[in-house]
């Protein structure tokens, strides 16, 4: 990106707005703020920006909706905030096209990394998709069915391999329990989260070097699951 | 009796006559051999019988046919109303009097008795009434009792209770029976001490209502209007009690938490003002020291809100866990994670074995449990000492999770009430807290349908608690074993 990426932040606490604005502002970033959903839905149609921030908890319209009016056009990526203990919500605006969330409280660092995974995935979509994910040690080739761990070959089952590469093929967003199981286990085993558990467990055994502390598959309590590629966490 | 149907009575007053006359005609081939005497005797019998059978009135018609039939087929000249002999017309006199009288005796006997039974009746009734409506407190369970009661017992085709507001519904029995026609043959209001509360209507085959049954009808609703009463006064006193409590407990809960709250605030306040004031150098270490203060001071406060919030959702029932299958280690190690900076005079163990099952629990909530734990074991266990979390299967239905620290023991007589609201051991400014952190944990595992607990050690304190292993009744599922491909 040739200028300073454009964020566009939609919450209707003044106080959230300022500091966000005055940290992106600090960073680089060129920052414009809505506090009401049709405010910003609108100024997302006249600016495009390369990434919006949206409070779940807005006072015209729900998050949900504006999630999937701005999905109606562009692939903008789309941070939603949220507070603990709505896990429901984290999903539903999942759902609707969001790519990740933020818990409110959040630390600069936390808000700043997702932001940046964001943009780079973004980026990274407007090309061809890539065939082959690098994370760490790890290779993933997409294309091969082949997964190499500092350079020699991890063997994995079907299900893991398939696992591993609709994760590893979204890095980056939280992907939720029941998308991950429709796609990988087939919509008859949506809800069937163990599968999920006890797979997830396996593939952390082969692949993580602390599998009780991962660095790429992480859990998100609740909602899903997240891969990251090493240093974007 | 009062209430017998028309048709049972003119059955009596037939079945009397009948019974006479079969009588007379029985002993009609014996008049020649018998004197008039001992046929009046004997006619007689039918007359007594009758009513006792059939009561007052058939007796009465009985004693009256008897004398004419005993006139006319017994008496000479035969087959007419005429008297020859002086004696005869003594013994038809004496006969028509001992008949009248015995009857009426006979009968007044009976009446007696059958009133006797009804009373009894009633008693029986009225009792079983008062016995279904003690301890109902639900108005319209009181009101089905009443209308089932009436429609039994007072023999009605459609009874009816229209309760006025606040409960506002009309019961009617039979359920499938529509609302008759025509006015109800009966209404007795439901006079409670002030206002009345409903009415009772019945409407039946054959009128009229009597007035035994009148009265009956209206103790009836008497009870039934003391029962509703009853029951609203009981509503109010539960919901006074309740509201009670939640005041208690929101003062309670204020006087805590403004405590609470005030000191991380001051803190950050304190810290972030030095900050902004510009007396704290560039290069200073203290610069360091209170940035690290605010950012562990806002953790504190965020733990606190989440307790509030989780504590207001127990109070209010409204606590429902989201289960789903778990990976126990997953959810402490990060809680680890997030409070390994704020444990850092501490040592952390964590002792879970890898083939543990999965948990059927919320993760978020079971994370607010391991937070409250851990930080409780934090505040009293020495600096420097370990705190330690294993897990195990105790049976196979259940989960064994301890949370242990070589903190000071605690008296025996406290180890339940630590899991109380508010409670604390230890004077209030020795050590921070709510005293909401364990109650919440108490809450958050019964709402998992677990236990939980705290024990002495014999070198420390430690939590337990014990969860199911299956959710509704089920074990994970097993996915499809796989093989590896090269």
């Amino acid at each position: 990106m040739s200028s300073a990426p454009h964020v566009l932040v939609i919450d209707d606490e003044p106080q959230i707005g300022r500091a966000l604005r005055a940290i992106l502002t600090e960073k680089n970033f060129r920052v414009t703020t809505a506090a009401r959903g049709e405010e910003g839905l609108s100024l997302a149609a006249a600016n495009p920006p390369d990434i919006v921030i949206l409070d779940l908890g807005l006072p015209d319209m729900d998050g949900f909706e504006v999630c999937a009016r701005l999905r109606e056009w562009t692939h903008v990526p789309i941070i939603v905030l949220s507070v603990r203990d709505s896990e429901r919500d984290k999903v539903a605006a999942l759902d609707k096209g969001a790519d990740d969330y933020l818990t409110k409280p959040f630390s600069v660092e936390e808000l700043l990394a997702r932001v940046r995974v964001a943009l780079r995935h973004a980026a990274r979509e407007q090309g061809a998709p890539a065939s082959v994910v690098h994370a760490g040690q790890l290779t993933i080739d997409l294309g091969w069915h082949v997964v190499t761990r500092a350079g020699s070959e991890v063997k994995l089952t079907a299900t893991e391999f398939n696992l591993l590469a609709y994760l590893a093929s979204n890095p980056g967003r939280v992907l939720t329990h029941q998308s991950i199981l429709t796609h990988v286990w087939g919509p008859a085993d949506a809800e069937h989260t163990e599968y999920l558990r006890v797979y997830m467990r396996q593939l952390r055994k082969k692949l993580e070097e602390n599998p009780e502390r991962p660095r790429h598959l992480l859990t998100e309590p609740g909602v899903g699951y997240r891969f990251l590629a090493d240093g974007e966490g | 009796m009062h209430h017998k149907p028309l048709s049972v009575r003119l059955a009596g007053y037939a079945s009397a006559a009948a019974f006479v006359l079969i009588v007379s005609l029985a002993v009609l081939p014996a008049r020649g051999a018998l004197g008039t005497a001992p046929i009046a005797l004997l006619l007689l019998i039918p007359v007594g019988l009758s009513t006792a059978l059939w009561g007052l009135g058939p007796g009465l018609v009985a004693a009256f046919i008897a004398f004419l039939s005993f006139n006319y087929l017994f008496i000479t000249p035969y087959y007419t109303f005429l008297v020859h002999l002086p004696s005869d017309l003594v013994i038809l006199v004496i006969f028509l009097i001992v008949a009248m009288v015995m009857s009426q005796l006979v009968g007044r006997a009976q009446a007696g008795r059958e009133a006797a039974a009804a009373r009894e009746r009633e008693a029986t009734q009225l009792y079983e009434l008062s016995t279904a409506l003690a301890g109902l407190r639900d108005p319209e369970a009181i009101g089905r009792v009443l209308v089932t009661q009436v429609q039994n017992n007072l023999g009605a085709e459609v009874t009816e209770l229209a309760l006025r507001s606040p409960m506002a519904v009309t019961l009617r029995l039979p359920q499938e029976a529509r609302h008759p026609d025509r006015l109800p043959d009966l209404a007795v209001p439901l006079q409670a001490t002030e206002t009345a509360l409903g009415e009772l209507r019945l409407w039946r085959p054959t009128p009229p209502v009597s007035e035994s049954e009148q009265r009956l009808a209206r103790t009836y609703a008497a009870q039934g209007a003391l029962a509703l009463e009853r029951a609203s006064l009981g509503h109010a006193e539960a919901r006074a009690h309740v509201l009670e409590e939640s005041d208690r407990f929101k003062s309670a809960l204020l006087s805590s938490v403004s405590h609470e709250l005030r000191t991380p605030l001051a803190t950050i306040k304190a810290a972030a003002s030095s900050l902004r004031g510009g007396q704290v150098g560039w290069d200073s270490p203290a610069r360091v020291e209170l940035l690290a203060a605010i950012d562990d001071e806002a953790d504190h406060l965020n733990i606190l809100v989440g307790n509030l919030l989780d504590m207001s959702r127990i109070e209010s029932g409204a606590l429902r866990p989201q289960r789903q299958w778990n990976v126990l280690t997953e959810i402490v190690e990060r809680v680890l994670d997030r409070m390994r900076h704020a444990l850092g005079v501490h040592q952390l163990e964590v002792d879970i074995p890898p083939e543990l099952p999965l948990l059927p629990v919320d993760f978020v909530q079971m994370e607010q449990v391991f937070t409250n734990l851990v930080s409780n074991s934090a505040k009293y266990a020495p600096p420097g000492t370990a705190i330690r979390i294993s897990a195990g299967v105790r049976d196979p239905a259940e989960v064994l999770v301890e949370v242990s620290n070589r903190g000071p023991h605690v008296p025996e007589e406290h180890l339940e009430r630590i899991f109380d609201k508010f409670y604390r051991i230890t004077a209030a400014d020795r050590v921070t807290g709510t005293g909401l952190g364990l109650s919440i944990c108490k809450g958050i595992i019964e709402a998992h349908g677990g236990r939980i607990w705290a024990v002495n050690l014999e070198d420390g304190f430690a939590f337990r608690f014990a969860l199911p292993l299956t959710l509704d009744g089920a074990a994970p599922l097993a996915p499809r074993p796989e093989i590896e491909t090269p």
